[in-house]
């Protein structure tokens, strides 16, 4: 039935005028696999990137700068039945076995002058909210934007690209797939609603995270050295457009506007292959969600570092690629997170008694992704990624545990303590790798499969909630349609 | 620090506005843009500012005859080419372009001198001159340097070959060997003697080409 469904969805896309293809190439005229590497949505080919850094103002600018694309979705967790409430309202399967229409963007921007040029992305999640008395209520908001001013000058002896871009997310900028705004983007829908695909899996991320406010310059030299700055703020006030559809209680708030982001890359072709080396970070003075700002006591210091590589081979009808990212994340916590009434003060350990260790001020992280693709005449594709976030024990983690209060010995009972995404240890560890077949029969539709596969989830490979759940049992199958317009 | 950041924001839309240079226009649909800089700003992101391009995805403009360049550029805006190297890439970045502008673009890319290209082993070299210099007899294959010249430098809307790369050329002659993707050229009946091995063995001694200082 879902499979029905997905394929008849495909078959429609197919139907679609084969002249009307997304935005940027209906600035250009060209097909997809010009920027994007055998066709892979967001991957960019060398030409890509210089058509992103040089402010995506190649090309005529068009009449009606708008796309849109959709992904339709289904999924299927290994095990279900170790959950109070599988698929009841709130229930932690409520989507599961459910062929859904997941979420759809709209792109406006491309070229606006010979320097300036836009990608702005809205995006609509029709499951965004799962409503107590059952149901979803959709929900919208800004998603990526990047407007950016940029030139070029060539000489003899130089080939500089200078820009400036004012944007909503540390790295959405970066014109490499293994940058955190970017990575993460197979299509991935409404990731509230399936907890387990690959897309909720660990991947490297910036501190900020998205729709927050910055200003970032950057040069690329002689398709060598790629240097970028930036720093970051709330996006209130004259920026609010960049959080609009966010409520304040979603507004990530962060102090002051010196919350910088750095990047640094080297990059090299030869015959039909690039590789591009670099690093990254990111520091956010971010007040806990939904809490008063005025309050210093609510301010918590995130801190990203990052080291990550790519390398392409694209010779048709072959694209290759291997990526690798790795990401180190300090994380302060506020005052009031720490002294608050979100530290799990009332848990003990298994016997029943002996209280757990006190809560730790600050906790690292880190984690890291590889993948490798390859994609034959930009139409049949497949992948391997593997997936590892390790990181400090912190009680302040522990989202399920032993209650001394009418239970004993192993049998828990605290009310606080949660089914499926509990985490009974304190430790983030989450190990695993996804497998993804895909096809795509026509350049803006894409049809793929992918199965991820844990080893550890939560601190543990066996009940890691505490309720007996292991991490195998999260393993999911996901299918997917995508299509743009 | 908001002051910065709105000197930067008001700055971008300034610079925008205001300093916006047709000198380094990406703009392709504009018939002012002067090709030297179309060529420099859009053109060697693939084929190389000095049309030496890096990725054999691409061809090599450098030296390539100016006759050749504009009959091609005319091809794929006119989309009578239309080999996925052609309609791909090409007919859109051409679509908009002036007579002038590709008479400009041919003149660019044919003063470029042509740099070594990687070499191939010495017998497929060999094997790839006879082929080049005296034909395939036997299939009554003409010799390629007939049209193509002695230093494989081509000739008006005959290509230049020389240090070009071989997965192009050998990708173009199964073009013209299978399809009818670029019509009215003698290549495809050429293209129709030749086996792979050939194909390979005369593309890789081009590619290799000795360039005579």
């Amino acid at each position: 039935m879902a499979i029905q469904l997905l394929i008849s969805l495909a078959t429609l896309g197919i139907s679609f005028d084969a002249s009307a293809l997304p935005l940027f190439a209906r600035q250009t005229g060209q097909n997809c696999v010009a920027c994007h590497a055998g066709g892979q949505f967001p991957e960019l080919t060398p030409y890509g990137r210089s058509f992103k850094l040089t402010g995506y103002t190649i090309g005529s600018r068009v009449a009606v700068p708008l796309s849109i694309m959709g992904v339709a979705t289904y999924s299927k967790v290994s095990d279900t039945s170790k959950s109070d409430n599988p698929f009841g309202p709130q229930g932690d399967f409520l989507k599961n076995e459910m062929p859904i229409l997941a979420t759809g963007s709209a792109f406006l921007g491309g070229k606006i002058t010979d320097n300036i040029g836009a990608f702005i992305q809205w995006t609509y999640d029709n499951y965004a909210v799962a409503k107590p008395e059952g149901g979803f209520a959709g929900h919208s908001n800004m998603d990526n934007v990047d407007i950016r001013y940029a030139d070029r000058f060539v000489s003899p002896s130089r080939d500089l690209i200078f820009g400036v871009s004012l944007n909503n997310n540390p790295s959405v900028t970066d014109p490499w797939n293994t940058a955190a705004a970017w990575m993460q983007y197979v299509p991935v829908p409404s990731p509230s609603s399936y907890q387990f695909i690959d897309g909720a899996a660990p991947f490297p991320g910036n501190s900020s995270g998205s729709n927050v406010a910055g200003v970032s310059t950057y040069i690329y030299l002689n398709k060598l050295v790629y240097a970028e700055l930036g720093t970051y703020r709330t996006a209130n006030g004259v920026f609010s457009p960049l959080s609009a559809g966010l409520d304040n209680a979603n507004t990530t708030n962060l102090q002051g506007a010196d919350n910088p982001y750095w990047r640094f890359a080297l990059t090299h072709e030869w015959g039909a292959h690039n590789i591009m080396v670099g690093t990254s970070g990111n520091i956010a003075h971010i007040y806990d969600a939904d809490t008063d700002i005025s309050d210093p006591n609510n301010l918590g210091k995130i801190k990203s570092t990052g080291v990550d590589a790519q390398y392409q081979y694209i010779l048709d009808p072959h694209t290759i690629t291997a990526q690798l990212a790795y990401m180190r994340q300090e994380t302060n916590y506020s005052v009031n997170t720490l002294g608050g009434a979100t530290a799990p003060t009332t848990f003990v350990l298994a016997d029943g008694v002996t209280p757990v260790a006190p809560v730790n001020n600050s906790d690292t992280t880190n984690t890291l992704r590889a993948k490798l693709s390859y994609v034959y005449q930009a139409r049949y594709g497949g992948s391997l990624a593997y997936f590892n976030k390790t990181g400090t024990t912190n009680t302040l983690n522990q989202t399920s545990g032993y209650d001394p209060v009418g239970c004993g010995g192993t049998v828990i009972c605290n009310a606080s303590s949660i089914r499926v995404n509990g985490n009974l240890s304190g430790n983030p560890a989450t190990r695993g790798m996804t497998y993804e077949a895909f096809w795509t029969p026509v350049q803006y539709v894409r049809v793929g499969v992918q199965y991820t596969a844990y080893s550890k989830f939560n601190g543990a490979s066996d009940n890691y909630d505490g309720f007996g759940r292991n991490a195998r049992d999260n393993n999911t199958l996901f299918l997917y349609v995508w299509g743009a317009y | 620090m908001k002051k910065i950041v709105l000197t930067l924001v008001a700055g971008l839309v300034a610079a925008g506005s205001g300093c916006s240079s047709i000198e380094r226009s990406r703009d392709l649909a504009n018939p002012d843009v002067p090709p030297a800089v179309t060529a420099v700003q859009v053109c060697s992101i693939c084929h190389g500012i000095d049309g030496n391009s890096v990725s054999p995805n691409f061809p090599r403009l450098a030296g390539q005859q100016p006759g050749y360049i504009v009959s091609q550029l005319t091809n794929f805006r006119g989309q009578q080419r239309s080999d996925p190297a052609g309609f791909e890439y090409m007919w859109g970045l051409s679509r908009h372009l002036a007579d002038d502008q590709i008479n400009g673009l041919a003149d660019y890319f044919s003063k470029q001198a042509a740099t070594p290209n990687a070499p191939v082993d010495a017998k497929l070299m060999a094997a790839g001159k006879e082929i080049y210099e005296n034909g395939l007899p036997a299939k009554e294959a003409p010799p390629c340097i007939a049209c193509h010249g002695p230093k494989a430098e081509g000739l008006a809307n005959f290509p230049r070959l020389a240090n070009q790369h071989q997965d192009y050329m050998i990708k173009q002659l199964q073009v013209f060997k299978r399809t009818d993707q670029r019509p009215n050229t003698p290549m495809t009946q050429v293209a129709h003697l030749m086996s792979p091995e050939e194909m390979e063995a005369v593309t890789g001694y081009l590619q290799s080409f000795p360039i005579e200082k």
